[in-house]
């Protein structure tokens, strides 16, 4: 593998850094090394793999600030809530690391703080905007972007060709193909529906056009049940009731054993499942190509996400200059993502164009001669820059995953899920004291 | 107690009668007075002693009871609230009944609650059912061994109900369940954790759990029964299950009543065994039951006001239910024993 950090590499991070410093010096509130001459010292928690050896690296570039990591569950197993515990003991750590739907959450309940005042000029340019705007709310920026994850079909090219299937350009095509494969290979799928993966149904109906949540002015306006969401909703209902499709958990062991013995034969995820299905499934190397995923009109360039991340720098923290310091090495600085990709194999998709260089160059041979970040790079452009993820968003992703587990054993519709999701979070922001409009668009 | 006469002289009078007069400055004792202020401090005394004694019965139900409660409703009707879209500084600020509004608005929230109902309604039946055939099979002498019966029955409940609800677990898992594998290899495919069975199967996991218990509840209310009515139901002819139903059962309705208060209440505040099992199916969501609703409000959504309201809502409804139980058994009863 390529992605250890090379020496001249972190030599020139060291001599790269002061500028980011002085840049970020401008503001009032500097990092002082407390208690005499020691370093300024910030903690950090997340729970990406190789965040230790980011951190490693910055510290062995870095005299001024040092790191001390801690790696925690990553957020639905526990991370979110203990983060959400220690803030409210005041003891939250300066630099957190949050996944973009429960960024609207954290910067609510004020865990997240507005840094639009720490983030240099610099930084700002070198960030993909609608990245960004994920993370800016009301015009304030509440965290750094590190990567956007943006849809794609993954597919077995080795059956397809075998069959003469086409990948499916369009939502259509994908269901026809889904008929002939559920007729022609007696045991195989087109793909599963994941009955936990909402965040993927999010983008779907995001690249349908829905706006689950919007702020207009002080109210925000919630509106799962959204002509685009029911469209989206129907169509996958239909595939599930003719039994094109899988309906199932993807967290659980049965998916990995799915895609393993060839049973499913697309994956549609984000960029990031490229990397993932590298390590997990090994020998199924040259099988696999990423393409576009299907679209409603053809060219319609739209397109959803699914997965990125983001730093923030919490309420509790003392050394903000710092702790964005930090950040804004982490997301814009190759040493970062030569660490990173030391730890194992990504494709995750940076939110800053010189680190998609450096990440291409570590990927290992997978998908033959496939240029997959140049195919990452033109789907990430189609992102769409007014997606809002809820305020409530783990609390609704999971009302969405209990009723479309109901959905998949026969119990309502997916649409039926929607509004149940719908029901199940407006009491919610209520209770935060919100204004909140309902709207079935 | 009567009016004029100076109450008998008991023995608080020797120590109250000097202490009551001699504030008297005159010096000159005064019947007339002492005999009310004697009974007034004996009275005080009773009540101080009353007092000293229950004292620790109020430090505890203050100290466990009253405070979290009130520390509950005080929750519940404060919030840090957030103006407009909320990405502003909290405003800790008074909010009345809107925390209640959401949860009793909330369709999961009472969705939580009619599922515990209707759980209620399958266990309790067969929880008392259960419990009381096998308390008069082992009361009727028909079991040998009986101590060795009692303890079998009362082991499961030593098992603390997270672990029961691994065992289960274990037992309900399809691939990994050795009993779905011989029903299945039988040719009967059963789902146990699906969308209808799981109920089902979470009621089979408590009732496993509580059904010695009860039973030995039953099994000591039996055995304290007087042995001359059974004796005289015997000579007048009644067979074992003419005894065990129409003599013995009736006389520990007190038992029985006891039973299903405790096990309603139980029942209400479910949590550990579905929170378990919600690991490995996904019928159980993360509010299938009230408190597991409180949990999720509280820890997933950061909502304690709401976390609060909802807890109270839970006792408002555990209380109301149990007073109309009492009431209505008590009411029931009430006739029965007058005669």
């Amino acid at each position: 593998m390529s992605g250890a950090p090379s020496r001249r590499g972190v030599l020139a991070a060291g001599l790269a850094l002061p500028a980011v410093g002085a840049l970020a010096g401008c503001a009032p509130d500097r990092p002082r090394p407390s208690g005499g001459r020691g370093p300024t010292r910030i903690t950090f928690w997340s729970a990406i793999r190789g965040s230790q050896e980011v951190v490693d690296a910055f510290n062995a570039t870095h005299d001024r600030i040092q790191v001390d990591f801690e790696q925690i569950p990553s957020g639905t197993q526990g991370g979110y809530a203990k983060l959400s515990n220690a803030a409210r003991a005041g003891n939250a750590p300066d630099v957190a690391t949050l996944e973009y739907p429960q960024l609207p959450g954290f910067a609510i309940d004020g865990v997240a703080t507005d840094l639009t005042g720490l983030v240099s000029d610099r930084t700002r340019d070198l960030l993909l905007p609608q990245a960004l705007e994920r993370a800016t709310f009301d015009g304030r920026i509440y965290a750094l972007p590190l990567d956007i994850e943006p849809m794609v079909m993954h597919y077995r090219r080795d059956v397809f060709d075998e069959h003469g299937f086409e990948a499916p350009r369009t939502w259509e095509d994908f269901a026809d193909l889904g008929r002939a494969v559920r007729d022609r290979l007696p045991g195989d799928r087109i793909t599963v529906f994941p009955t936990d993966g909402g965040t993927q149904f999010a983008s779907y109906a995001c690249q349908a056009g829905a706006q689950w949540f919007a702020t207009e002015g002080d109210t925000w306006t919630v509106s799962l049940t959204d002509a685009p969401t029911r469209r989206v909703a129907e169509y996958w209902q239909g595939l599930i009731d003719d039994e094109v499709v899988f309906a199932n958990s993807v967290g659980g062991p049965q998916y990995p054993a799915q895609v393993g013995d060839g049973t499913v034969l697309v994956r549609l995820s984000g960029a990031w499942d490229a990397g993932a299905q590298m390590s997990s499934h090994p020998g199924q190397k040259g099988l696999w190509t990423v393409a576009p995923l299907p679209e409603w009109e053809p060219g319609a360039g739209v397109l959803g996400d699914h997965g990125g991340s983001t730093f923030t720098v919490t309420r509790d923290s003392r050394h903000r200059e710092a702790a964005m310091e930090f950040i804004e090495w982490q997301v814009s600085h190759p040493d970062a993502m030569r660490a990173r990709l030391s730890a194992g194999t990504s494709s995750a998709f940076p939110v800053v164009e010189e680190l998609v260089e450096v990440a291409r160059r570590a990927l290992p041979d997978y998908y033959g001669d496939q240029d997959i970040y140049g195919l990452f790079a033109q789907e990430a452009a189609k992102v769409r820059d007014d997606w809002v993820w809820g305020p409530r968003m783990t609390s609704t992703l999971n009302l969405m995953h209990d009723n479309f587990a109901r959905a998949a054993a026969g119990r309502g519709t997916l649409v039926d899920a929607m509004r149940a999701a719908q029901d199940g979070t407006t009491p919610d922001l209520r209770a935060l004291g919100l204004s909140i409009s309902e709207r079935e668009g | 107690m009567g009016t004029g006469a100076p109450p008998p002289a008991g023995p608080t009078t020797p120590h109250t009668a000097p202490s009551a007069t001699s504030p008297d400055p005159s010096g000159t004792p005064r019947p007339p007075r002492r005999a009310p202020s004697g009974r007034r401090s004996a009275r005080r005394r009773e009540l101080f002693a009353c007092g000293l004694l229950m004292a620790p019965f109020f430090a505890l139900l203050t100290a466990v009871f009253l405070v979290p409660v009130g520390t509950a409703v005080w929750l519940s009707l404060f919030a840090d609230d957030r103006t407009g879209l909320g990405f502003g500084p909290p405003n800790p600020s008074f909010v009345g009944l809107r925390s209640y509004l959401a949860v009793l608005a909330d369709p999961t929230f009472t969705a939580g609650l009619g599922r515990m109902l209707l759980f209620c309604l399958l266990y309790i039946p067969l929880l008392v059912a259960g419990s009381l055939l096998l308390a008069l099979l082992l009361d009727s002498g028909a079991v040998r061994l009986r101590a060795w019966a009692q303890m079998g029955l009362y082991l499961p409940h030593t098992v603390p109900g997270l672990i029961a609800a691994v065992i289960w677990l274990y037992l309900y898992t399809p691939g990994i369940s050795p009993v779905i594998g011989l029903l299945s290899a039988g040719g009967l495919n059963i789902d146990l954790l699906g969308v209808d069975t799981v109920l089902p199967s979470l009621v089979n996991v408590v009732l496993w759990s509580n059904l010695g218990y009860n039973t030995v509840i039953f099994s000591t209310a039996l055995r304290a029964l007087p042995r001359e009515t059974i004796e005289a139901s015997v000579v007048d002819g009644a067979g074992p299950v003419r005894t065990a139903l129409l003599v013995k059962t009736p006389q520990i309705r007190s038992a029985v009543v006891t039973v299903v208060l405790f096990s309603l209440i139980f029942t209400l505040q479910l949590f550990t065994e579905p929170m378990l099992l919600s690991q490995s199916t996904s019928m159980i969501d993360s509010r299938f039951s009230p408190s597991m609703y409180i949990f999720d409000a509280a820890f997933n959504r950061n909502s304690y006001g709401l976390a609060a309201a909802a807890s109270v809502v839970l006792l408002v409804c555990t209380i109301a239910l149990s007073y109309a139980i009492t009431r209505w058994t008590g009411r029931a009863a009430g006739p029965e024993e007058e005669r």
